[in-house]
Formats: C-alpha cells, sequence, structure tokens
C-alpha cells in the first residue's frame, strides 16, 4: 500500500541523524565553515551515534541499510551542515558506487584502503575517462574535499579505484567548506581496481545523484525553516513581514517546491532499494531539486532582507551551497539527458500501475 | 522611434569601460580574495580622484544661478551598466558625496550646502559621505525607524542605531534620518547632518557580507550625539512644511533606475564570462548551453530595456513610478538568474569559488533588496496598477 511512512527503525535513525544535526552540527557551522573541517568534539559525537557506514553491508560490519534510509538520513545532516555531513561521511556516495559496479570485492577493496588512517573516499562522475594500461588521469575543477585516502572514479560502465597518486590543490569553494574545497588531479595514477558492470553503474550513478539531491534537501529544508520562522519575528508595517501575502505566497511558493522534490527523491529511493527501474527517476528527482534550490536559495536571503545578507545568518550560507550542490556529479544538464533519454523509450512511460509502481 | 545612442554616449561609455577594465574589475577581485572593503588609504582612490571622481555635482557658492541642466538620466543608466558590469562593489567604494548628495543639493540651506558638499568640490584627498536610514530594526518600513532626536535648546539629541550603512566609518559626515516621535510615522522624520568624531557617533562595525564585499556596509551606534541646530538638513522652516520623509524617499526615488542598471551590468557580466568560458572549453556547439546563453542574453536584453524605459520617461519628466520600480524588481531578479545560469554552466569549475561569475551570483543578490526590496516594488506597482491599499 502506498505508505509515505518510514517505519519505526528507519524512523529512531532519522530521529537520531536530526538531534545530532540540531545540537552539534548547526551550532558550530560557522566554525567548521571557517576551519575547512569538523573539529575533534563533532566527530566524537558522530562516532557515538553510529550513522557511519549507514550503506555498508553487513558482512563488512556496516549496518547494510538501503537508499531510502540515506536520503532520509542526509536531508537530516544537511539540514544542520551539508559541508559537515560530506566531512563526517567516510565512504560517501563512492562506496555505493562499488558496490554497485563491483560488488563484495570492490567494497573490501575500499574500506581496507581507507582503514590506513586516510579519512574520505571521494566519488568523480565522468562520461569518459583517460586509462593507459594500468593507470588513470583525471582533473576535476571542484571537488569538496581537502584530503581524501581513495577516489572513486564512475566513468560509463566502468568504476576505477585509486588510492595513489592523488593530488588535492586547494581552492576557495563557493561553499561547503567544512567539507573542504579543492582541485582533484590524477596524473597516470595508478589503478587499484577496475570493475565494469553496465546495470550497476546505472544504478550506482542513481544513488550518487540521490546521496546529492537528498543533501540540498536538507539545505534547502533549512533556508525554508530558517526564513519562514523569522517571517513570523520580522516585523513591518505593523505586522510580521510573513503576514504580508507578497512574500507569504513566496514562503509558499518554496515550501511547494520542497516538498515536491522530496517526494521525487524518496520514490526514486525506493525504487533503488526494491531494485526497479531507477535511472531516470533519480535523474529527473536530481534535477528537480536542483530547479527548487534556484528558487529556494536566493529567496531565503529575500526574505530577511538586508540581514539575510551578512553573514550573521545563515541564509546566505545556504544560498552559495544549494547552488554548489548542484553541480556536483553532472550537475542539471546530465541530469536532464538522462532522464529525458530514458522518457523517450517508451510511449505512455507515466501510466499507472506499471511494474506495481508508480 | 530611436533606440540608438549617440556618439557622446559612446565616448563616454567607451571611458567607463577602460577604466573599468584597467582599474575596477581587479579591485573588486581582490576585495573579494580578501573579503574586506578596499582601504581607506588604498592608491585606489587616489587615482580616482586623479579621475575626476569623487567630486560633488553642486556648483559652489559662487555659481551663477543658472538654469537646471535638461538631465541625462539615460546617459547615467548606460554609464551605471557599464561600471557594474566591472565591479558594482567597486562602484560603490568609490568616494565622494554618494547617496546624500541630492538630498543636501535639494533641501539644504546655502550654509549646509557650502560646509558639508564645499570639501568635494575639489577634495584634498578621498572623501565619503554616507545616507543612514536603514535601523537593525526597520528597513523596508522606513516610517518605523526609531532613531530618536530630542530639542534640547538650541540643539538636537541624537539616539539610536543603524545598520548596513555604507561607507559609515569612513564619511566626513552621515545624513542620518531621525524621528522626534515614534509614534507619529512619516510626518515626524527628520534628517541631520552629522560629522564623523561628533561624541556619542561610534560603535562602527563593518559587517561581513555575502558578497558586495568592496565597500564597506556598517552598522553603528548613536548615543547622546548633540547637534547644533544648524545641522538639521534644510532647517526648521522645512520641517513646519512638513518635508522630512519625502526628503528621505526622494533619495531613493532616483536611485531605483540607477540599481536596475547596476543589475544589468552584473547579468552581463554574467552572460559574458558564460560565453567565454563555453568557448575556451568547447561548449558552445552543446544546444544545451546555446539555450542557457541565449535565455541570459534576452533577460539581460528585457531588463535593460524596461531600465532604460524608465530613464526615458525620467528624462521627459512625465511620471515613471511603474517603470522605476518595474526595471528594479525585473533586473534583480535577472543578474540572480543570470550569474545562476552562468554557474550551472561552468560546473565543477563553478564550485571552485574563485571564478567571477561566482562572485557575480553573490553579489547579484543584494540587487533585490537595496533600495527597497523585490515585495517593496511590487507593492509599489500594484498600488498603481489595482489600486493595492496601503
Ligand atoms: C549591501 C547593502 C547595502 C546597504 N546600504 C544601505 C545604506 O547605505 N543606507 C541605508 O540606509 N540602508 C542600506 N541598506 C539597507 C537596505 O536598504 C535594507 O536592507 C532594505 O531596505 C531592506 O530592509 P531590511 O533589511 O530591514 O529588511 P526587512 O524590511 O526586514 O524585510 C524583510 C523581508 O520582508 C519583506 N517585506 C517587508 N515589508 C513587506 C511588505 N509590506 N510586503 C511584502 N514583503 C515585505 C522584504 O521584501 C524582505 O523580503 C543596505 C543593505 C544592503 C544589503
Amino acid at each position: 500500500m502506498f505508505d509515505l511512512d518510514p517505519g519505526d527503525e528507519l524512523a529512531l535513525i532519522v530521529d537520531t541523524a536530526r538531534k545530532l544535526a540540531e545540537t552539534e552540527l548547526t551550532p558550530r557551522m560557522r566554525e567548521s565553515e571557517a576551519a575547512r573541517a569538523v573539529d575533534a568534539g563533532l566527530l566524537a559525537a558522530w562516532d557515538e551515534v553510529g550513522l557511519a557506514a549507514l550503506e555498508l553491508p553487513e558482512r563488512h560490519d556496516g549496518a547494510g541499510l538501503g537508499c531510502v534510509a540515506r536520503v532520509l538520513v542526509n536531508e537530516e545532516l544537511a539540514a544542520g551542515d551539508a559541508g559537515a555531513a560530506l566531512a563526517l561521511d567516510p565512504f560517501g556516495p563512492a562506496l555505493t558506487t562499488l558496490l554497485e559496479v563491483g560488488g563484495d570485492d570492490a567494497v573490501t577493496a575500499l574500506t581496507s584502503a581507507l582503514d590506513h588512517g586516510a579519512s574520505r573516499a571521494i566519488l568523480v562522475i565522468v562520461d569518459a575517462v583517460d586509462v593507459s594500461a594500468d593507470t588513470l588521469t583525471l582533473d576535476a575543477a571542484w571537488v569538496p574535499a581537502d584530503e581524501a585516502g581513495a577516489v572513486v572514479v564512475l566513468a560509463g560502465s566502468d568504476a576505477f579505484l585509486v588510492t595513489e597518486g592523488i593530488s588535492l590543490e586547494r581552492v576557495r569553494g563557493a561553499g561547503l567548506r567544512a567539507a573542504g574545497a579543492a582541485r582533484l588531479e590524477l596524473e597516470g595514477a595508478s589503478i587499484a581496481g577496475r570493475w565494469t558492470d553496465a546495470a550497476g553503474a546505472e544504478r550506482a550513478r542513481a544513488r550518487a545523484r540521490l546521496h546529492a539531491a537528498s543533501l540540498l534537501l536538507g539545505v534547502m529544508r533549512s533556508a525554508c525553516d530558517f526564513s519562514t520562522a523569522y517571517s513570523q519575528e520580522r516585523e513591518a508595517f505593523g505586522k510580521p513581514i510573513g503576514h504580508h501575502q507578497a512574500l507569504a505566497f513566496l514562503m509558499v511558493d518554496m515550501r511547494m517546491a520542497l516538498d515536491a522534490a522530496r517526494l521525487l527523491v524518496h520514490e526514486a529511493a525506493w525504487r533503488v532499494d526494491r531494485a526497479l527501474p531507477c535511472a531516470a527517476e533519480a535523474a529527473a528527482a536530481w534535477a528537480e531539486c536542483i530547479e527548487a534550490s534556484r528558487l529556494i536559495g536566493p529567496n531565503g536571503v529575500q526574505v530577511l532582507g538586508g540581514h539575510g545578507f551578512m553573514a550573521d545568518y545563515p541564509v546566505e550560507k545556504h544560498m552559495r551551497e544549494s547552488r554548489a550542490l548542484g553541480l556536483l556529479f553532472g550537475g542539471y544538464d546530465a541530469a536532464i539527458e538522462e532522464a529525458g533519454q530514458r522518457l523517450v523509450e517508451t510511449d505512455t512511460p507515466l501510466d499507472l500501475g506499471q511494474s506495481g509502481a508508480l | 522611434m530611436e533606440f540608438a545612442i549617440d556618439a557622446a554616449m559612446r565616448e563616454r561609455i567607451e571611458e567607463a569601460r577602460e577604466v573599468g577594465q584597467r582599474e575596477i574589475r581587479p579591485a573588486g577581485l581582490e576585495a573579494d580574495r580578501n573579503a574586506a572593503p578596499i582601504p581607506v588609504g588604498d592608491p585606489f582612490f587616489d587615482r580616482c580622484l586623479e579621475r575626476g571622481e569623487g567630486r560633488t555635482r553642486w556648483a559652489g557658492p559662487n555659481a551663477p544661478k543658472s538654469k537646471p541642466r535638461k538631465s541625462n538620466v539615460i546617459l547615467s543608466l548606460l554609464l551605471a551598466e557599464e561600471l557594474a558590469y566591472w565591479d558594482r562593489g567597486v562602484i560603490n567604494a568609490t568616494p565622494g558625496p554618494g547617496l546624500p548628495e541630492q538630498s543636501v543639493i535639494g533641501m539644504g540651506t546655502d550654509e549646509q550646502k557650502e560646509r558639508f558638499l564645499g570639501p568635494f568640490l575639489e577634495p584634498d584627498k578621498p572623501r565619503w559621505a554616507c545616507f543612514g536610514m536603514t535601523e537593525p530594526g526597520a528597513g523596508s518600513d522606513a516610517a518605523a525607524i526609531r532613531t530618536l532626536a530630542r530639542r534640547d535648546g538650541d540643539h538636537w539629541i541624537l539616539n539610536g542605531a543603524k545598520c548596513f550603512i555604507g561607507a559609515a566609518s569612513r564619511s566626513d559626515w552621515l545624513l542620518i534620518q531621525a524621528t522626534v516621535d515614534p509614534s507619529k510615522g512619516r510626518a515626524a522624520q527628520r534628517a541631520f547632518l552629522v560629522e564623523q568624531g561628533t561624541p556619542g557617533l561610534g560603535g562602527f562595525k563593518i559587517e561581513k557580507k555575502m558578497g558586495l564585499k568592496a565597500y564597506e556596509s556598517t552598522s553603528f551606534t548613536l548615543e547622546d550625539v548633540r547637534l547644533p541646530a544648524s545641522n538639521l538638513l534644510g532647517g526648521e522652516e522645512r520641517y513646519e512644511r512638513k518635508a522630512g520623509f519625502k526628503a528621505a524617499m526622494q533619495t531613493f526615488n532616483a536611485g531605483r533606475p540607477v540599481i536596475a542598471a547596476n543589475a544589468v551590468g552584473i547579468a552581463r557580466a554574467a552572460l559574458d564570462e558564460s560565453i567565454r568560458f563555453a568557448r575556451e572549453t568547447d561548449l558552445l556547439g552543446r544546444d544545451r548551453v546555446r539555450d542557457r546563453i541565449e535565455a541570459i542574453a534576452r533577460k539581460v536584453r528585457k531588463a535593460r530595456l524596461i531600465c532604460l524605459r524608465a530613464g526615458w520617461l525620467a528624462d521627459q519628466q512625465r511620471a515613471n513610478i511603474i517603470e522605476a520600480s518595474m526595471s528594479k524588481a525585473m533586473a534583480a531578479q535577472v543578474a540572480q538568474e543570470a550569474a545562476s545560469m552562468g554557474l550551472e554552466l561552468l560546473g565543477l569549475v563553478g564550485g571552485r569559488g574563485d571564478h567571477l561569475i561566482e562572485k557575480l551570483y553573490r553579489d547579484a543578490k543584494a540587487m533585490d533588496i537595496v533600495e527597497g526590496t523585490g515585495q517593496i516594488q511590487r507593492m509599489i506597482i500594484a498600488r498603481q496598477l489595482v489600486g493595492l491599499p496601503r
């Protein structure tokens, strides 16, 4: 039956993530941004709640949860601080990529690479990659990281794991600075593992997009919540600014955009977990999130007027970070390309009841 | 009908372009990297003076009373676009009597013009002035400001707080909007000329802004600031004729199409940078990229025309309330969208935080906030269009 409740077990996990975000991530948001890192206290709090290794299979001592769990948790964490959410998670969508394309072996290769004290794995998605013999060359203008113990490259049907020769040159970063910001260069870096699976790669791309999309949902939710709450407190012309229709309806449009994007993300994530076709749906959900962020990011600032333009409030950070997040993993263009391509493969793509899914 | 601009205008635009490219753009990028306003002693400001900037439009005490020159708002809008194309923040950092100049010229007594604008006739060094209306508790609703002006014999005593005031800490004097009775709204407002260094004026805090970092936006407090009656703009009689609030709003009125033109400049910069990037990376052949560039270009053109219409009406001495507000409401949004689309075109390069379009994306946001937010502009239009009640 159609049911939007996450179920008790997942609700508990989501609640844990929300509490962590509220008590640890949000209060340190500016600190983490300035430090380009999360501090030891935050890392300790993170370790305590056990949200790491969410999708790592149980046989690898992980929680073995799926995509729905991931998107729900990501939204909560990113509502606190999207940069910190990236910084705290050592695997990110690099893990699901290897899981989908390479399976157990690939996951083992990744976990053991990160064991050696190195912090995070970075996922880069490209159309094609320059491979010769057993080395790989790649230049990514921006990754939200200052350091990486492993790089996973998803190109076409191939997933590559690189653990050595990773060069990261720091840049300022438009946002998400808590996770760092760098240009990533692999110059003939030796390939530690290569796996090929067309269907797996498709699912991997879907999961990566949903990963980023759910972080974006969190940032947008924060922008909506913060500005809406502010609009009840701040008065102009004798009443709360939120009671002026010109502003009220803008906030209503922001909320509608957020809710609709979230449902698309959830449905696509559910498809991933049920092993249903999910590529077009995930791409569409990602595109919808990016579209929503074009509205919500700048207007979160707008609701606060001049105050929104100042670093004293979080909405300017939401505006920058929602825009930056939307550039990851091929961004909008690659997403609508993929969603559109799949759409034209059938005549009636949105028929009700096909294969039991909407 | 004529959509061309004449040779004299083109020449002025050419001059602005030359300075923009050589001086303004680099100064803006550097301020953004430093995340701090261009410092007061920076040689950039000396060069501004050398170019003849930083001076008042007031003709001086002994100027013959000539007929006012024919206005050329169109030219000022074209220049506002061109200069903001190179850097909107740096334009606001430029020395001069700035926002309050028009109020002092229009309403000041002869003595006030001489005292406050005189030093800007042939400035010996970069000098600034600023206009302080906004307060922590009141921005859009300018009638609700709380800075209190109390009469004390032949003096006035000011108490209150202001925020986001451009160039406040470096200004020779500040035109401060205050009220003699907060319960009486606009009618009770007065504008005061407060000299820097007057005891009680202090607590300057330069805000950390998302964009437009080249100029300072500053908060400060007024604690028992004691002013001679001669510092009341226009003198006492003026207010007996109830001109207080209107004086301030006049400053804003003149500003709307200028802000709109600034926004058009920002949008055009985003367009050009997008094309440059697409060309350099061989993306111009892709439909999706070209569609986006076409959309940005169309937005820039419509915003520019809407903006010039407001200016043309002003030059014709015809009412332009709707058009002025429309220009600002539209152009501000166009600037935001153009920069946002440009960032998408850059892809990961946009995330690096060191590309001009990324800066434009942050700078543009203020265009929908300053001198009447987009919502306020829509209210103004709606009052005219559908009789929206106040
Ligand atoms: C970079 C920068 C430079 C500035 N420089 C100066 C300066 O030099 N001098 C100066 O005096 N001020 C300056 N300001 C202040 C600026 O004029 C105010 O920020 C602006 O007027 C908005 O006021 P506010 O910030 O208090 O927002 P608010 O008035 O609190 O508005 C908050 C939100 O409520 C909305 N709102 C308010 N009333 C209504 C309504 N009736 N209907 C619908 N929506 C409504 C607004 O549109 C906005 O979205 C500057 C601001 C910035 C960002």
